[in-house]
């Protein structure tokens, strides 16, 4: 047997016995888990179809404007996909032991990349899998195709797609070590970072939502008809336009002219990884040095600086525990690269986010109807409540984890285990607060001042409800063995937690729809616009935020306490 | 069997290892000493293939690490101090999962495994997951996996850290035992004691320089003129 071979046998049997020894209280666990994913996957599936629904029926799109929306969403899954391998991918490849061990064997280097490529690919991308495979269900229903479309489409539409995203994303990694070593890490990661930035900003300027709208509704009533023609041939290169696309001549019955996208998107995935193992072949070990370079350079300035601003040695105005635990807290965040890095990169996106919705109120002000209105403001509202979510799973989620091996230290010095953790969360807690106050600002300060401050008050609720349901299931599921935050953050109950939080967006839009479009309506009449109903949802929200912060942080200061 | 020339490691401007120059042969029973932090788990790690020379050369059996690190690695036993194991294999899968990495053929594997597990006494807890082993336990599944391919490079990286007497003396009789079979051994150790009962050359590193390396007959020479025994030389030498 090969070597490769070998190994993934042994990662299979690895990954079978990943639960503990059988017994009621972990069968319960599991059984519960299953639950929650079938309920969410039931749930994607009426979201999917209902939107759908809600596009064709209510606001009319047609078939070419769904397919170009479903277009712009699978963007965004591409770079979700795209950039959390990458930023997985670091801590896979790089900061775990089993690389080490792997590599004091006589294995090939390319190999080595390759299983844990696969490792981190299907560990990091199984969630949005299962989302994206609900979603293909809901489609299926509405376009009324036959259920064998949903595993046909998972293998030869969406995993080829996430294959190229996963593989791009991987060889990006490679081509920053490896050019790392050369220009220096701040150099590298800033062209990199900006390479992105002026990518998502020409995606948007080639595709440009709002002119295709308006060119294809010149066509009114002819808009299930395909109108590739107006768009701008730079974007018909892009995987996911290939599947849109494929998407739109199977739903409209035309199987041969998909036939082409899938055959595309298959020999682009396998180019792209034969390209990948190519670079692995050349560069993994390199990376790998550089990797420990890095971190050889990093300790050596860390010993020769010898004063920081955040020393113990400084004197502070907070009382001395207080003191102890927020400088530990901040010390550890910013000698982490894992941290820092990815708390830098999701400012990055935000940054691009806001600037590219600073002009949205316009947008929603000038569209055409009010269901279009409500649309556009829910999904700002929504990537905003994202974003968040995205923030506290990665930094909040972990936060009982990493106590790991101080934890002796922690457990048997005479504290009060609940100001000791609300103390770290509180550190956490007001950065994403004043980052979810600051994307809802730049999202509503075009509207009334009451809608604003409503919309304020909602976010601020949302983001106690987040990091609270972040922290009591980051308790649940602790792992203090994990030193790695990013792997603690895409855990199985990260995973669970990342479905629960979808679950609560849904409920967010459920919730504020019938208001908003209210509201939308009321100013599209020129009459006055109520906003009682707006904060009927406040008050709704208030108290969810309220019995979530309560169960978790009880729960999660409880669990902490459990024995280890 | 192992030949290091030149040996160098910097971490940008601070020098771990510094021109280190060593041969050592079959049947060679090499202690490694040196303070924390002096550079033995660098030049160790280098041995390995886990760390790129800056300067210099590792030869394993006569390839090089670098520029043929499969051939070299195959020669190679390889104990951590902080071993890395599968948490949810159990000590023998884990013995299979590694005697596979070598290619060993899976009816000879099985035989060199109960041999192994019985040279190491390990067979109380062997069908157990690793993640319930102790420090003692992991230490000894790693030593196992090490020995499986018949390596002719053994390299050890504080054997001895977290055994109880009866392992320590388990896991001490099986070095010298591979060692009188001719398996050169590279051990690195701060158990004086242990290097001075079972190595047959002795090195001594300090500030990734190496400030001392003979037989042990010399080293015992200068032992019995003035010093009344390893311990006190250690701490003459690396004040």
């Amino acid at each position: 047997m090969s070597p490769l071979l070998h190994i993934l046998k042994f990662k299979i049997l690895t990954f079978i016995k990943l639960q503990d020894e059988l017994n009621f209280k972990s069968l319960l666990k599991q059984l519960s888990a299953s639950v929650v994913y079938l309920l969410f996957a039931i749930g994607i599936f009426f979201f999917t179809r209902n939107i759908i629904n809600y596009l064709m029926e209510d606001v009319k799109i047609g078939m070419f404007l769904l397919h170009r929306f479903v277009f712009v969403v699978l963007f965004i899954f591409f770079m979700t996909v795209n950039i959390g391998n990458i930023v997985v991918s670091y801590s896979t490849f790089f900061k775990t032991r089993e690389v080490g061990f792997l590599l004091t064997m006589p294995i090939s280097f390319a190999k080595i990349f390759l299983i844990k490529f696969f490792d981190n690919f299907f560990y990091s991308s199984s969630t949005l899998l299962l989302m994206v495979s609900a979603a293909l269900a809901g489609y299926t229903s509405y376009f009324g195709l036959p259920w064998y479309f949903i595993p046909l489409a998972v293998v030869f539409l969406i995993l080829p797609f996430m294959f190229i995203a996963g593989t791009l994303g991987a060889i990006t990694l490679l081509v920053i070590m490896r050019f790392a070593a050369t220009f220096g890490i701040k150099k590298v990661l800033v062209t990199i970072a900006s390479a992105y930035g002026t990518a998502v900003i020409l995606f948007y300027n080639f595709s440009s939502p709002v002119q295709l709208v308006t060119k294809v509704f010149e066509y009114f009533p002819n808009i299930n008809n395909y109108f590739g023609f107006l768009e701008s041939p730079a974007i018909k290169l892009l995987p996911n336009h290939w599947v849109a696309d494929a998407l739109y001549w199977i739903s409209s019955g035309r199987f041969i002219a998909a036939g082409w996208y899938i055959y595309l998107l298959i020999v682009v995935s396998i180019l792209f990884f034969l390209f990948s193992l190519y670079l692995a072949k050349k560069w993994f070990y390199k990376a790998w040095l550089v990797f420990l370079n890095l971190s050889g350079e990093l300790s050596v300035k860390k010993k020769s600086k010898g004063t920081v601003t955040c020393t113990f040695e400084n004197k502070s105005s907070l009382k001395p525990r207080r003191e102890a635990l927020v400088k530990r807290e901040l010390l550890l965040f910013i000698r982490e690269p894992s941290q820092w890095t990815h708390f830098i990169i999701m400012l990055f996106l935000i940054t691009i986010f806001i600037l590219s919705i600073s002009n949205i109120d316009v947008m929603i002000l000038n569209a055409y109807n009010i269901y279009l209105k409500t649309l556009i403001y829910l999904i700002i509202y929504l990537f905003n409540v994202f974003l968040i979510a995205s923030m506290s799973l990665r930094f909040i989620f972990p936060l009982v984890s990493l106590e790991g091996e101080t934890i002796w230290k922690i457990r048997s010095a005479p504290l009060n285990y609940k100001k000791l953790m609300l103390t770290r969360l509180f550190i956490y807690f007001s950065v994403i607060f004043v980052i979810g106050q600051l994307l809802n600002f730049v999202s509503n300060y075009q509207f009334s001042i009451m809608l604003t401050l409503i919309s304020q008050l909602n976010t601020a609720l949302v983001t106690i409800t987040l990091v609270s349901l972040n922290f009591g299931m980051g308790a649940a599921y602790a792992n203090y063995k994990e030193k790695n935050p990013i792997r603690v953050a895409s855990s199985q109950g990260a995973s669970l937690t990342f479905l629960f939080t979808i679950i609560y967006l849904v409920f967010l839009v459920v919730l504020l729809f019938a208001p908003l479009t209210n509201y939308f309506y009321a100013m599209d009449k020129g009459s006055f616009a109520s906003l009682s109903q707006l904060l009927y949802t406040s008050l709704i929200l208030g108290m969810i935020s309220f019995i979530v912060a309560y169960l978790s942080i009880s729960k999660g200061v409880r669990l902490f306490t459990k024995d280890i | 069997m192992l030949k290091l020339t030149n040996l160098t490691k910097k971490f940008g401007t601070f020098t771990a290892v510094n021109n280190i120059n060593l041969e050592i042969n079959a049947g060679d029973f090499f202690g490694f000493l040196g303070q924390n932090g002096a550079g033995k788990t660098t030049t160790i790690k280098m041995i390995t293939g886990l760390y790129a020379p800056t300067n210099g050369t590792v030869q394993i059996g006569g390839y090089d690490i670098q520029k043929n690190h499969i051939e070299a690695k195959k020669l190679i036993g390889y104990i951590p101090d902080q071993p890395f194991l599968y948490e949810k294999l159990t000590g023998k899968e884990f013995l299979f999962f590694c005697g596979g990495l070598y290619k060993i053929e899976k009816y000879k594997l099985k035989n060199k495994i109960d041999e192994t597990i019985d040279q190491l006494k390990i067979e109380q807890w062997v069908d157990k997951r690793t993640e319930e082993y102790s420090q003692g336990m992991k230490q000894r599944i790693a030593i196992a996996s090490a020995l499986l391919h018949n390596p002719n490079l053994l390299v050890v990286d504080e054997p001895m850290v977290g055994l109880d007497p009866q392992s320590a003396l388990v896991v001490k009789n099986v070095l010298k035992q591979k060692a009188s079979e001719g398996v050169a051994i590279f051990m690195s150790t701060h158990s004086l004691n242990v290097a001075e009962e079972v190595c047959s050359r002795i090195g001594m590193i300090k500030d990734g320089q190496m400030i001392f390396e003979d037989k042990k007959e010399v080293v015992e020479e200068i032992i019995g003129t003035d010093h009344q025994n390893l311990e006190s030389l250690f701490l003459q030498m690396t004040k």
